[in-house]
């Protein structure tokens, strides 16, 4: 800055005034050229001048050359006059003369003046006679010539014979007598047809020939020429014999004018160049000095504005060594944050305001700047105020060194942000309450997109109750749908989406595969939540419920059980009612007869029809009986028992029967197959189905029972299979274990066996199934647990 | 007084003694015929529409029988329906109380009415006039 001022004074004075120093050059220029052109110009007018002189000269020289010549013909002449003064040979002289001298037109002797003797005579008749002396047109230059006793010629004028022609006389004296004039007449043009004046460059000169006369002083011009003569142009040159003047006139007298008034204008132009170029070369430091006055005062500006921002920001804005960490300037904005005066402030590092918690974070992003990593960051953290008080703030730091150059100082500014995070602290606060309370719901919460079905939220409790964790469910596309239990994800998919097309809240249940591979079932309370009449999320809480659903499955299990032994017990109340009510009828009807008996034989007849009816009815309260023993019997006594022992005792008491029918009984029981089972009723279900198998063989077969024992799951079954009569099992399947059916008229067919033997099965806690076709055979399992 | 024939069937072979004897007593029918079970009464039906002899008037009808009971008797006479030219009057007699049977029976447009045992002569003559 300082240098610059200082170069600006030196040349001040023409950088101040670039026009002036321009307007001087310019002039100073002009007057070199102007001189120059000045002086080449008169050079070329000398010389142009001079040839004329030269040329003209030359003419003169001819000119005087043919008057000499002139004069020695007049001077011959006169030589023809003898003593007497009269001429000799006047004719043959004046014949020699005109043929030796072409100029020459004619030839005259004046003596006393007057005008005697003329060759050629012809066509020169006017002139004899003339008295030159006492002729006031020609006594001038007659007496001139005898003044100067030289040849002098008159003229010209207009010839007799026609043109212009010059008269040259010379005065003869003889004796120191005047006698008279030798005259000789010469045409004009022939005196001027001279090389010298023909070889004149018609376009540069032209030749004039004047005279001044010698009474009126006047000058007459006898060549033709259509311009005026301006003397000053023309070079002259007086013949004193005739006083004649000789012009050689410059056609172009200003040939010369125009090129130089060219020069002139290149010169001017070369100097207005000159002036300008000077201008603008002393015009630019001055320009440059005006941008650069105008650019420091921006920059004064600038450093004002910059410095009231910097004071006055909203923001604290500190300016730091990089290296050090030394805290080198400070706004008051970053003090006050602080609590720091800012005399205080500049004692500081950096490194002591940061939280302790926060340098390692500072010193990594400081390490990432300083490779140039990154150019620029942004962070949150906490500083220590003086008062030792925590403050968060948001840091941004930039730079103030180039990229790949060695780290310098850099810019911090700083935004006091305590009351945010304080802010954001109490929502993460109440965010995670709310979280930690849906998470103490006894059930999964959720939420969904309705649309993708993929989920946004689950709580924790998802643990718990299915051992997945939030996050592989959120994160795991279609989680839901692929863990749900195979047998209900059809529907529940399509219970799901109905219902949400509907925008209908759901509460339906299904099951779902928990982690562990269990079957859980879950109950689950659909919240659909609407957007502009559209479905957008559902939102619902999935309940373990599968305790309840084996309740219920126990219940239902109950239920059932509870519902046969009515149905038992339905059955067993008609049983009753119809076996008990058909005897009881009977006895009634017999009581009636009785009273209205016609004989005492047929009283006697029916009172023995009573007895059988009271028979009948003992052996039916019998079969109750053991029915309703069986069936209330709770707590039947069990025994470990041999199967096989069990049926060869069977097979023994039926040994009578077997021999009688020609029974042939296969049995493929084992010796050491045990079971567990009351005795008595073991030994009354084989007694029944053997001795059915035997009672109801085909008349028209060799009867043949199987006898077999196999393993099903945890249950054994015994087997016992017949080729007999068969009963239709589509008639009568329903009825076969039922209480007095009867599906023959066999004679010891009672319709109580197989009721018995299903009624100790089923106490027992096992089962008998019946498989049977008409004329084929018959085949009981009897499932034993 | 026109002869009318009566089939009582029923499994119950004292049952059969009495209707005997009340038959007699009523002194209505020409005759009287028992049948043990469903079968045997169809199976003689059969025979007589074959042979074109007399149709019983009224049958007496227990339910519950061996080989075949009484619903399957009314199965099976729907069957010949077409083949007798005659109404013939069934009744149920039978000892059920139970009204699923009586229901039964009601919805069952062959069935004229159901009767519980014991039937009595008045019943008898009851049904042999209506």
């Amino acid at each position: 800055m300082k240098l610059t001022k200082s170069l600006l004074s030196h040349n001040n004075w023409f950088i101040i005034k670039p026009k002036l120093t321009g307007m001087l050059v310019f002039l100073f220029f002009c007057t070199i050229f102007s001189l120059i052109i000045s002086q080449q110009y008169h050079i070329l007018k000398k010389a142009k001048n001079d040839a004329m002189h030269a040329k003209l000269q030359a003419i003169h020289k001819s000119i005087e050359q043919s008057l000499k010549k002139n004069y020695v013909d007049a001077l011959t002449l006169a030589l023809t006059i003898n003593d007497k003064g009269i001429p000799e040979n006047f004719e043959s002289v004046g014949k020699q003369i005109l043929a030796s001298d072409s100029n020459i037109d004619a030839v005259q002797l004046v003596p006393n003046g007057i005008i005697r003797y003329t060759y050629p005579l012809k066509g020169n008749e006017a002139a004899i006679g003339i008295d030159l002396l006492n002729n006031k047109k020609y006594r001038y230059e007659a007496l001139k010539a005898i003044q100067t006793r030289k040849m002098y010629f008159a003229g010209p004028f207009e010839l007799n014979q026609g043109g212009l022609g010059i008269l040259g006389r010379l005065a003869i004296y003889k004796n120191n007598q005047f006698w008279g004039f030798s005259a000789v007449i010469i045409r004009l043009n022939t005196l001027l047809e001279k090389p010298e004046i023909q070889n004149i460059d018609s376009s540069k000169y032209y030749f004039q020939f004047s005279k001044i006369n010698p009474i009126t002083k006047k000058e007459t011009f006898f060549l033709n020429a259509k311009t005026k003569l301006n003397p000053e142009n023309a070079a002259t040159s007086i013949i004193p014999d005739g006083d004649w003047k000789l012009y050689l006139v410059d056609r172009k007298p200003y040939e010369l004018v125009f090129p130089f008034i060219l020069r002139a204008l290149l010169a001017l132009f070369l100097a207005s160049l000159i002036g300008f170029l000077t201008t603008s070369f002393f015009k630019k430091p001055a320009e440059l000095e005006n941008l650069l006055r105008k650019q420091s005062d921006e920059l004064l500006k600038n450093e004002i504005k910059f410095k009231s921002v910097f004071d006055q920001a909203a923001v604290g804005i500190t300016y730091v060594d990089t290296v050090t960490g030394q805290l080198l300037e400070a706004n008051k904005k970053y003090c006050d944050l602080l609590g720091y005066t800012e005399q205080e402030i500049k004692q500081k590092k950096i490194q002591s305001i940061v939280h302790p918690d926060d340098l390692k974070e500072s010193f990594l992003n400081f390490e990432k700047l300083r490779k140039g990593i990154i150019r620029e960051y942004t962070t949150e953290r906490r500083h220590i105020t003086k008062s030792n008080d925590i403050i968060w703030i948001r840091l941004t730091i930039s730079p103030l060194w180039e990229i790949n150059t060695s780290p310098t100082n850099h810019i911090a500014i700083v935004e006091d942000v305590t009351e945010r995070k304080l802010a954001e602290e109490a929502i993460f606060n109440s965010q995670q309450k709310i979280e930690s309370l849906i998470n103490t719901v006894d059930g999964i919460v959720w939420e969904c997109n309705a649309k993708t079905l993929e989920f946004t939220f689950i709580s924790k409790k998802v643990e718990t109750i299915l051992g997945y964790t939030s996050e592989e469910w959120i994160n795991t596309p279609d989680f839901w749908v692929n863990h749900i239990y195979h047998k209900d994800k059809d529907s529940t998919l399509k219970y799901c989406a109905e219902h949400t097309a509907l925008n209908l809240n759901h509460d339906f249940e299904y099951r779902m595969i928990a982690k562990d591979g269990s079957i859980v079932w879950l109950r689950d309370i659909v919240n659909v939540i609407v957007e502009n009449g559209e479905a957008k999320n559902l939102r619902g809480i999935m309940i373990d419920v599968t305790k309840n659903k084996e309740i219920e499955k126990d219940l239902n299990n109950s239920f059932n059980l509870v519902s046969e032994q009515n149905k038992r017990l339905l059955n067993f109340s008609y049983i009753v009612s119809h076996n008990l009510r058909s005897h009881t009828s009977n006895i009634s009807s017999i009581v009636d007869l009785i009273e209205n008996s016609d004989s005492e034989e047929e009283k006697e007849e029916m009172i023995q029809l009573l007895k059988s009816v009271s028979d009948s009815l003992n052996e039916t309260m019998l079969n109750l009986n053991e029915v309703v023993n069986i069936q209330t019997n709770v707590d039947i006594v069990t025994e470990k028992l041999n199967l096989k022992q069990y049926i060869d005792n069977t097979l023994t008491i039926l040994s009578d029967q077997i021999q009688l029918k020609g029974v042939k009984v296969i049995s493929s029981i084992e010796k050491d197959i045990e079971i567990i089972y009351n005795p008595a009723y073991l030994e009354s279900v084989l007694y029944n189905l053997i001795s059915n198998a035997i009672r109801y063989s085909h008349p028209e077969k060799h009867p043949i029972i199987h006898i077999d024992s196999y393993k099903e799951g945890k249950k054994t079954v015994l087997k016992v299979s017949d080729n007999g009569i068969g009963i239709d099992l589509h008639k009568n399947g329903h009825k076969i274990f039922g209480m007095y059916k009867k599906f023959s008229t066999h004679k010891d067919s009672k319709g109580i066996g197989l009721f018995i033997t299903k009624n100790q099965i089923d106490a027992m806690g096992g089962s008998i199934t019946v498989e049977s076709e008409p004329n084929l055979g018959t085949t009981f399992k009897v499932y034993i647990s | 007084m026109t002869e009318k024939t009566i089939w009582v069937v029923d499994d119950d072979p004292i049952y059969q003694i009495i209707m005997k004897k009340i038959i007699h007593k009523s002194n209505i029918f020409s005759s009287a015929y028992s049948f043990s079970n469903g079968k045997e009464a169809i199976d003689s039906l059969k025979q007589i529409i074959l042979k074109n002899e007399k149709i019983p008037d009224i049958i007496l009808l227990d339910i519950e029988m061996p080989i075949l009971d009484g619903w399957g008797f009314m199965d099976e006479i729907a069957v010949l329906k077409s083949r007798i030219n005659v109404q013939i009057r069934i009744y149920i007699s039978s000892s059920s109380i139970a009204i699923e049977d009586k229901e039964r029976a009601n919805n069952n447009c062959g069935i004229l009415g159901y009767m519980c045992k014991p039937i009595t002569l008045d019943d008898l003559i009851k049904i042999a006039s209506a």
